[in-house]
């Protein structure tokens, strides 16, 4: 077994936890907790798979921009959280409901 | 076999536990900060150094901070309405079931998909790939930030005088 097996295999473990984090949390603030840690996983994906193949060059400009797109979609969620609490109360993802229109 | 990728990773599914299983949302935030830590030594330690940089700078640094006020704006209402424990305290066994589980599927798959790779020829410098070869993409950012701004803008009005 070679090590790009191995690293695979421990990012799949990551990316494991992230999803149980979004599956098992009703919380809009845990829900974007298990969203980065598989967005880590990917990156460490995209990072391991340009080591290997001797493209970590390419991989670290596809990286940059997977990095602003996080940032990006982790600044919306945590505004959509301030706004949930703000009219509900809660920061409950099955309160969004309420801020429909 | 290089052990210090393997004991990188290690810590950072550890970290990455701890920060599910956090009690309060602080302390997992704080975690999730010290996942992206280890996550961008991985990066060094891969020879990617620009992309270290970013994470430890902008995810480490940036979306914590994000966290942090945010947390900082619910903890009140959180700690009056704690979630269910049961499912958090869970995870280290669901996690080793996982693990136990496809130990014997998915490393000889990874080493399948292993000896698929072709080598490139290393792309040059990264300011000539990032500027030159992938220029939509730096459209493509820009058009994020623009949409990520507008969108927080429409999502949080300003107060008005009444």
């Amino acid at each position: 077994m070679n090590q790009f097996a191995i690293d695979w295999y421990l990012i799949a473990l990551l990316i494991f936890t992230g999803l149980y984090c979004m599956l098992a949390s009703r919380s809009l603030v845990r829900q974007l907790v298990g969203l980065e840690i598989v967005s880590k996983g990917a990156m460490l994906c995209v990072i391991s798979a340009g080591a290997y193949s001797n493209n970590i060059v390419f991989a670290q400009a596809i990286l940059i921009t997977m990095i602003v797109i996080e940032v990006v979609v982790v600044a919306t969620g945590l505004a959509l959280l301030v706004k949930n609490f703000r009219v509900n109360g809660s920061a409950d993802v099955w309160q969004l409901n309420g801020m429909k229109g | 076999m290089n052990y210090y990728h393997t004991l990188l990773l290690c810590a950072t599914v550890a970290l990455a536990v701890w920060a599910v299983m956090a009690r309060g949302l602080l302390l997992s935030a704080v975690m999730l900060a010290l996942v992206s830590v280890a996550v961008s030594l991985a990066f060094f330690s891969y020879g990617a150094p620009w992309a270290a940089v970013f994470e430890l700078s902008v995810c480490a640094g940036l979306i914590t901070v994000l966290f942090i006020g945010a947390v900082s704006l619910i903890r009140r209402e959180e700690s009056a309405k704690p979630e269910n424990r049961a499912r958090f305290h869970a995870l280290p066994l669901v996690l080793a079931i996982f693990a136990i589980a496809s130990w014997f599927a998915l490393p000889p798959f990874f080493a399948e998909l292993s000896s698929w790779i072709r080598p490139g020829t290393g792309g040059g410098q990264i300011g000539l790939a990032l500027w030159d070869l992938r220029r939509p993409d730096l459209l493509g950012q820009v058009l994020m930030l623009a949409a990520g701004v507008f969108v927080i803008k429409s999502v949080l009005p300003g107060r008005t005088q009444k």
